[in-house]
C-alpha cells in the first residue's frame, strides 16, 4: 500500500491541527466538570485522568484519518506490534474497543447485532462486540478504519484466532498470526526458535501489504522504546505497593490503554513519566486512592467494563482498596525480557511468557507473588464468562490459595462487556458474604 | 476381531496391557502422532465422550465449558483412569488447554502428562520444522519415561500402518460417499472410532471387514454432510437412521478432519509424519481460512450430491460455533440448506433435536421424515 498524497495531507493536517484543538476543548469540558466536592469515600482523583482521556480521543479521533495515509492494522493485545511500528502501521486494537464499549454500555447492543447474525450469545463478548461493530458501524469512538491487515498472536487465547479469521473472511484481508505454543512447562530452545522463525518469516508479508521496507535497526529503537514503556507501567503498578496506595486497581484498569494500544510511542512513554511523577507525589504526601484504606485486595481477571465505577464504589465504602491485579500485571511482567540486541528471539520470549499462555501453576506462583509483594488481604476472582482461558482454572486457584495462605476469596460470576451475563443480585450477595467472612477475619 | 465384536474398551486396554506389556495413555482431543506412540508399545486411548455422569467437575470448571473437555475431566476425577499410565494433551483449543493445565498442575493424578503444541500456520516453514522438532521431543519424552529405547523398525513399522490405517479409511470414505456401502451410520462409525482405542492391528481387520460390505441401501437414503465435533451420542446416529438419511460425507473433528487424509510422500519418519499433519482436511482448531472451509463443504456436498449439510455442534465449542455464522451464509448462497443442531453428549437425545432433525429431513426430501 502506497500512501495517498492527499489522505497523508489531510492526515497531517488533522494530526497539527485538528488533533490540538481537540484537545483544548476536552481540556475546557474536564475543567468545567472538575468542581465536584470531595468523595466521602475516594481520595482525590488523579490529574492524569484528563490526560489520558486526551490521549485516547486524540488516538480515535485520528484513526478516522489515517486510511490512506499510513497502512492501518488491527492488532491482538497480545501481539508483538513493535513489527508493525516499524512500517509504520496505525494500530487499532479491538480488545481495547470492546472495553470502551463496554465501559460506555454499548456492550451489549453490539453484542446483540453479532447475535442477530448468528454468532452464539457463548462467545467472548470483545468478539461480539468487534462482530456487532462489522456489521453496524457503531461504535462510541465515531469510526473505525477499515484495516489493510489482520495481527493476532494466540498468547492470550485461540479466540483470537477465530474472531480474526471471520473479520479476514468478511472484509478480504491478508491475516497474520503469531502463534505461541502454551507454556505447559517451561519455555524451551525449540518453541523459541519456532516463534522467532515466525517473527523473521512474517516481515516479506508485512512488507507487502504496508508497501514499505523493513529496517531492523528502527526495530531495535522501538522495541527498546516499548520496553521502557513496559517499565514504567511496571513502576506506576508497583506504587500500589505503598499504604495507602496512591490509586486502586480500578485506575488501573483505565489507566492500562496505553500500554495495551500505543505501546513504544512516544505518548505511552510520556503519559506514564507523567502519571508516575504524579503517583510518587501522592505517596510522598500520603495520598491514598481511598479516604480510609483499611484493607488491601487483589483482583484476578478482566475488569467488569460497564460496572467498573459501581464496584469501585461498593469496595471503597467499606475501606478496601484493591491494589493489584493479574490482569493489570500481565502487561508489566515480561517487558525486561526484551533485549534491543536479539530482537527476534526476546520478542518471541516476552511476548509467549504472558499470563495467558502460561500454565496455571505459573498463575497461582505469580498471585502468591503479588499477594505478598502488595500485602494483600483478600481476593476477589471474577469468573468472566466471555474469557475461557482466564477463568477456566480459577476454582482450583481460589481453593489452593485458600488452603495454603489462608487467604478470604470470592468468585464473582460476571462478564467484561456483556451486561446480560451480570446478575446484581447474585453479585451483591456474594459479595457480601465475602464482606462478612472478610471482618470476621479482620475485626 | 471384526466390526461385529468389537471389544468393550476398558476390558480390551487391561488386555493390552496384559498380554502385550503395552503402556496406556489416555489422550485428549484431537489431532496428536499416533504413530510414535505405537512405536514404542504405547497404546493410546482417546478420550472424547465418556459415558460418566457429570458431578465433579463442577467444583473444577464454570458451566459454559463443552462437555468434551468437561467430560474428559470429569472421567480423571470420578477416578476411571486408574489403568492408563499417563495423559497426552494435544493443544486443541483454550478449554483442553486449561483442563491439560489443570490436571497436570493441581489435581495430583500421580500420572504423567505429555503435551503436543498443534502450529496454527500450514504455509510456514518455521512450523514445519517446529513440528518436527515436536515429534522427536515427545517421542523422546515418552522413552525417558516409560524406559524404551528407539527403534527404528518399530517407527517405519508404526508409520506403515499408519499408511494402510489412513488408506483403508479413504476407501470408505469414497464407498460411502459413493452409496456403495450397505451400512447404517451407526456401523460406519462405531467401526471408524474404535480406532480411538484398537491397536491398528486390531483395528485394520474392522476396517478391511466394512470394506467388504459393499451395495447400496434400498430404498437409497438421503445423502447429508455432518459437520461438527464427533457423532455423538450414539442415539443421534440411531435417529438419522431412522429418517433415512446417509451422512455420505463428514467434516467432524474427531473424523474425516483427522483421518481421512490424502495419501502423500513416503520417506524419512519424522518427514512423513509432519507432512501428514500438513496435510490434513482443514479445520478451525488449525486456523484454515473460512474460505477454504466453504470450499470443502461444497465439495464434499457436490462429490457426494448431498441434499444438505447439518452442522452438530457441541455447545460452547468456540472454534465451531465461530465458523458457522459465515460458513452457513455461504452455503446458503449456493443454494445448500443447512440445519445447525447444538447439543451435548448425553447418551439420551432431547426431544427438540430429535424435532428438528426430523423436520430438516422432512424439508429435504427423506423417505422416512
Ligand atoms: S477476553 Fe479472553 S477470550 Fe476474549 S479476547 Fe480476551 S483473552 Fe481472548
Ligand atoms: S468440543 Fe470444541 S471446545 Fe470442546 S474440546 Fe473439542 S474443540 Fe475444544
Amino acid at each position: 500500500m502506497q500512501p495517498n498524497l492527499l489522505k497523508s495531507l489531510r492526515y497531517r493536517f488533522m494530526k497539527n491541527l485538528g488533533a490540538p484543538l481537540l484537545t483544548v476543548l476536552e481540556q475546557r469540558r474536564a475543567t468545567g466538570k472538575r468542581n465536584r466536592g470531595p468523595h466521602p469515600h475516594f481520595g482525590p482523583p488523579l490529574r492524569c485522568n484528563a490526560r489520558l482521556r486526551q490521549l485516547l480521543t486524540r488516538h480515535y479521533f485520528l484513526s478516522r484519518y489515517a486510511k490512506g495515509a499510513h497502512p492501518v492494522a488491527w492488532v491482538t493485545s497480545g501481539a508483538p506490534v513493535e513489527l508493525l511500528r516499524v512500517l509504520d502501521f496505525y494500530t487499532i486494537y479491538p480488545e481495547n474497543h470492546g472495553a470502551l464499549c463496554g465501559a460506555k454500555r454499548m456492550g451489549t447492543e453490539l453484542c446483540t447485532a453479532a447475535e442477530a447474525h448468528g454468532y452464539s450469545q457463548e462467545l467472548c463478548a470483545y468478539a461480539r462486540i468487534d462482530l456487532g461493530h462489522h456489521f453496524t458501524g457503531k461504535t462510541p469512538a465515531g469510526k473505525l478504519p477499515r484495516p489493510d491487515l489482520l495481527f493476532a498472536s494466540n498468547n492470550i487465547c485461540q479466540t483470537v484466532v477465530y474472531w480474526y479469521r471471520a473479520l479476514a473472511h468478511y472484509w478480504n484481508i491478508p491475516l497474520v498470526l503469531f502463534d505461541t505454543p502454551f507454556n505447559y512447562e517451561a519455555l524451551s530452545d525449540m518453541q523459541i526458535e519456532y516463534m522467532s522463525a515466525q517473527l523473521q518469516e512474517m516481515i516479506p508479508v508485512l512488507e507487502r501489504v504496508s508497501g514499505r521496507r523493513f529496517d531492523v535497526v528502527r526495530l531495535q529503537q522501538i522495541i527498546g522504546s516499548a520496553k521502557e514503556c513496559s517499565a514504567l507501567w511496571g513502576q506506576v503498578l508497583d506504587t500500589m505497593k505503598a499504604r495507602p496506595a496512591p490509586m486502586t486497581i480500578f485506575d488501573a484498569f483505565v489507566h492500562l490503554a496505553p500500554i495495551v494500544s500505543l505501546r513504544g510511542l512516544e505518548g505511552c512513554r510520556t503519559h506514564y513519566r507523567t502519571l508516575l511523577d504524579e503517583l510518587r507525589e501522592r505517596v510522598n504526601r500520603g495520598i491514598g486512592a481511598l479516604t480510609v484504606e483499611r484493607k488491601r485486595l487483589m483482583w484476578d481477571n478482566i475488569a467488569v467494563w460497564f460496572k467498573v465505577r459501581e464496584l469501585a464504589g461498593m469496595f471503597a465504602e467499606r475501606g478496601l482498596n484493591f491494589v493489584t491485579a493479574t490482569y493489570t500485571n500481565a502487561w508489566a511482567e515480561t517487558g525486561t525480557m526484551i533485549d534491543p540486541q536479539r530482537p527476534f528471539e526476546s520478542l518471541a520470549r516476552a511476548y509467549s511468557q504472558v499470563i495467558l499462555n502460561n500454565n496455571l501453576k505459573h498463575r497461582l506462583d505469580l498471585m502468591k507473588r503479588l499477594i505478598r509483594e502488595f500485602e494483600v488481604d483478600g481476593l476477589v476472582m471474577h469468573s468472566a464468562r466471555s474469557c475461557k482461558p482466564y477463568s477456566i482454572g480459577q476454582y482450583d486457584l481460589k481453593r489452593i490459595l485458600a488452603d495454603q495462605l489462608q487467604i478470604p476469596s470470592v468468585i464473582i460470576e460476571a462478564d467484561i462487556a456483556d451486561s446480560r451475563s451480570f446478575s446484581e443480585k447474585q453479585v451483591i450477595a456474594q459479595l457480601e458474604l465475602f464482606f462478612e467472612a472478610f471482618e470476621d477475619r479482620t475485626e | 476381531m471384526t466390526p461385529t465384536d468389537l471389544p468393550e474398551r476398558k476390558a480390551y486396554l487391561l488386555h493390552q496391557k496384559a498380554e502385550h506389556q503395552r503402556n496406556v495413555l489416555g489422550v485428549f482431543p484431537a489431532v496428536y502422532p499416533r504413530e510414535i506412540l505405537w512405536s514404542l508399545n504405547i497404546l493410546p486411548v482417546e478420550i472424547w465422550d465418556p459415558p460418566v455422569p457429570i458431578g465433579r467437575s463442577a467444583a473444577h470448571v464454570p458451566p459454559n465449558i463443552c462437555d468434551v473437555a468437561r467430560r474428559g475431566l470429569e472421567l480423571i476425577l470420578q477416578g476411571h483412569c486408574g489403568d492408563l499410565d499417563g495423559f497426552l494433551f494435544p493443544h486443541t483449543c483454550d478449554s483442553i488447554q486449561n483442563v491439560a493445565s489443570i490436571v497436570n498442575d493441581y489435581l495430583g493424578t500421580g500420572k504423567p502428562s505429555f503435551f503436543f503444541h498443534l502450529p496454527r500456520e500450514s504455509e510456514s516453514r518455521a512450523a514445519r520444522a517446529f513440528y518436527r522438532l515436536q515429534l522427536e521431543s515427545l517421542s523422546s519424552a515418552l522413552r525417558k519415561h516409560f524406559h524404551r529405547s528407539l527403534d527404528t523398525g518399530m517407527l517405519v513399522e508404526s508409520l506403515q500402518w499408519g499408511q494402510r490405517i489412513d488408506a483403508a479409511i479413504r476407501t470408505l470414505y469414497e464407498l460411502r460417499g459413493q452409496d456403495r456401502l450397505d451400512v447404517s451410520n451407526s456401523r460406519f462409525y462405531s467401526v471408524l472410532r474404535a480406532g480411538e482405542y484398537l491397536h491398528p492391528s486390531d483395528h485394520l481387520p474392522c476396517l478391511a471387514q466394512l470394506i467388504e460390505t459393499t451395495g447400496s441401501a434400498k430404498p437409497p437414503k438421503t445423502p447429508v454432510v455432518l459437520s461438527g465435533v464427533l457423532p455423538s451420542p450414539p442415539a443421534f446416529l440411531s435417529l438419522l437412521d431412522e429418517l433415512d438419511l446417509r451422512v455420505a460425507a463428514d467434516d467432524l473433528l474427531n473424523c474425516s478432519r483427522r483421518l481421512q487424509v490424502p495419501d502423500g510422500p513416503a520417506g524419512n519418519p519424522y518427514e512423513a509424519l509432519t507432512d501428514r499433519y500438513f496435510r490434513l482436511p482443514v479445520c478451525p482448531t488449525r486456523n484454515s481460512t473460512l474460505a477454504q472451509r466453504v470450499n470443502r463443504l461444497l465439495s464434499l456436498v457436490g462429490s457426494t450430491r448431498a441434499a444438505g449439510v447439518i452442522f452438530y455442534v457441541v455447545p460452547f465449542c468456540d472454534p465451531e460455533l465461530f465458523d458457522l455464522p459465515p460458513l452457513v451464509a455461504e452455503l446458503k448462497k449456493q443454494g445448500v440448506r443447512t440445519l445447525v443442531v447444538e447439543a451435548g453428549l448425553n447418551r439420551q437425545l432431547s426431544g427438540q433435536v430429535a424435532v428438528r432433525v426430523e423436520a430438516f429431513a422432512e424439508m429435504i426430501g427423506s423417505g422416512a421424515a
